[in-house]
């Protein structure tokens, strides 16, 4: 008992100092770039204007943050986010439990949807700007196109990938079809399913960001775009940042939901 | 049992073909507007007029020519850093910050930066494809490393395996097929990275004429160059999906 509690705590121990020894890299990595940054330019061996430094883009961020209209780019881009993703999951999710369920159709749909998966979304861009303007519903199709299908695919996927035994089981205790979608189809396919969320997730962010850049009037694309064709590099780099910590966060809490499902499932 | 695996591909060259054939007669019929969705026979009219003329060539070799620079470059830094990785936890655990930034930032909006550096055109595009694609080949070579059967190594150890005996007859093997689903998914970044390159920094290739016939709303040249970019998309994932499965197929699932 005593020995094995031992084994134990010295494994404990390798692990917690593994997890501090790999932060304390990967910090130390950062702020070794971070210092590079920010020194090259004042030696002379880079130009700032095309570089930047930590400091400049830390003070366009304040800049940015008290001046006026910023919150009015964040609130558009969240909005054709939060609706082009929205109607991607609420129109993927049930799109992909039925072809799931149906090999005929399933094989009939497949090819064009694996088409459109093989193509780059953005691609479509241009042809969507033609469809529907250069306001808000470009961004949001583009956002939808590029979340939807991830989420489709997988949750085809999901429902393919099911033990058959568990449905025959399910009916052999008199389970109706209904029982048997809400009971066992939907919890089974759930893991693959907030699979591709998370995977249309960075794709729908992208299609929003870049629809803007590509044209819009409003949105944190538009100023990506602006001011990188003024070469303000800090504002630049700021907006670029602020996407990139949305992304990452967004991503990171699908992928601790994600986690907690499968610890759920064992 | 012929029978059953032709199916899904008759139904799908079907599906195909319905859809062509709807699209044309809506256009036909006058039931949609040919300004804006065009229709395949325009499509396919304007495809086979710029083969002749050339423009089809040029916008295919210039995005091709990107495409296998910016992709091989990231192919072979990817997987050299993967695999540097995954040998040195020092070289892994810097890396990580960085590569997790390059997998979510939107690193197309650095291309007004990139043009600065390199200049509009092809060296730009070359740039945002290798930056898009590599963090995914590298990621996945890492993964790969690490999930290598440990059962494996220390059987090889003990039939008195050297070093590099482990990388070549055993780590390299048992990875490859991951390795290679992580290309798979590279391919697709690294095509983004052509198109969009294309769309924002370039003055030639398959995303520029895109955007350049969008802006003219010349709907029919503009879904000719979207159609070869699709064809494209599906031949490589396709092709690296067969190797895949060659590699793979020794495997025995356990």
């Amino acid at each position: 008992m005593k020995l094995t509690r031992s084994i134990y705590l010295t494994a404990h121990n390798a692990a917690s100092r593994l997890c501090a020894q790999r932060t304390l890299i990967s910090t130390l990595a950062v702020v070794a770039f971070l210092a590079v940054w920010e020194l090259a330019p004042r030696t002379g061996a880079v130009d700032a204007t095309f570089t930047s430094q930590p400091r400049r883009v830390m003070a366009a961020g304040w800049d940015i943050v008290t001046s006026g209209g910023f919150l009015n780019d964040v609130s558009v881009s969240l909005a054709e986010f939060a609706i082009g993703f929205g109607l991607a999951i609420a129109i993927g999710v049930p799109v992909g439990l039925v072809l799931g369920r149906f090999p005929l159709l399933r094989n009939i749909l497949d090819p064009p949807i694996m088409a459109i998966y093989a193509t780059p979304h953005l691609a479509l861009l241009p042809i969507i700007v033609v469809w529907l303007g250069i306001g808000m519903q470009s961004k949001i199709a583009v956002a939808f196109v590029g979340g939807v299908i991830p989420i489709l695919v997988n949750t085809t996927a999901g429902v393919r990938g099911l033990e058959r035994s568990w449905i025959v089981a399910a009916r052999s205790f008199c389970a109706s079809s209904w029982d048997v979608f809400v009971k066992v189809i939907l919890p089974g396919s759930l893991p693959s399913m907030t699979l591709g969320i998370r995977l249309g997730l960075s794709r729908a962010v992208l299609g929003v960001v870049v629809g803007e850049m590509y044209q819009s009037q409003a949105g944190l694309g538009n100023k990506v775009m602006r001011y990188g064709s003024e070469f303000r590099t800090d504002y630049l780099l700021f907006y670029v940042l602020l996407i990139s910590v949305f992304g990452l966060a967004a991503t990171t809490a699908v992928r601790v939901f994600e986690e907690k499902l499968w610890t759920a499932g064992k | 049992m012929d029978g059953w695996k032709m199916k899904p591909v008759v139904l799908g060259i079907a599906s195909f073909a319905v859809m062509l054939l709807a699209w044309e007669s809506a256009v036909r019929l006058g039931w949609v507007n040919p300004f804006f969705v065009s229709q395949p026979s325009a499509v396919a009219a304007t495809l086979s007029r710029t083969a002749k003329s050339g423009e089809l060539e040029h916008n295919l070799a210039v995005s091709l020519g990107e495409f296998a620079v910016g992709y091989g470059l990231s192919v072979f830094v990817g997987i050299l850093a993967g695999a540097l990785a995954a040998r040195f936890r020092t070289i892994e655990y810097a890396l990580d910050p960085f590569l997790w930034f390059l997998y979510s930032a939107p690193l197309i909006a650095f291309y007004p930066i990139f043009v600065i550096w390199f200049g509009l055109g092809v060296p730009t595009v070359i740039a945002l494809t290798f930056l898009l694609s590599f963090p995914q080949i590298a990621a996945s070579t890492l993964n790969a490393f690490q999930n290598v059967n440990p059962g494996l190594i220390r059987a090889a150890r003990a039939f008195g395996a050297t070093e590099s005996d482990l990388l070549w007859k055993v780590a390299l093997p048992a990875s490859v097929p991951m390795v290679i689903a992580g290309l798979r998914l590279g391919i697709g970044r690294a095509l983004m990275g052509v198109v969009v390159g294309e769309l924002f920094g370039s003055t030639a290739g398959l995303g520029y004429s895109i955007s350049y016939y969008g802006g003219l709303l010349k709907t029919t040249d503009l879904i000719a160059s979207l159609a070869v970019i699709v064809v494209l998309g599906v031949l490589c994932t396709q092709g690296l999906s067969a190797l895949e499965a060659r590699f793979d197929s020794w495997r025995v699932n356990d």
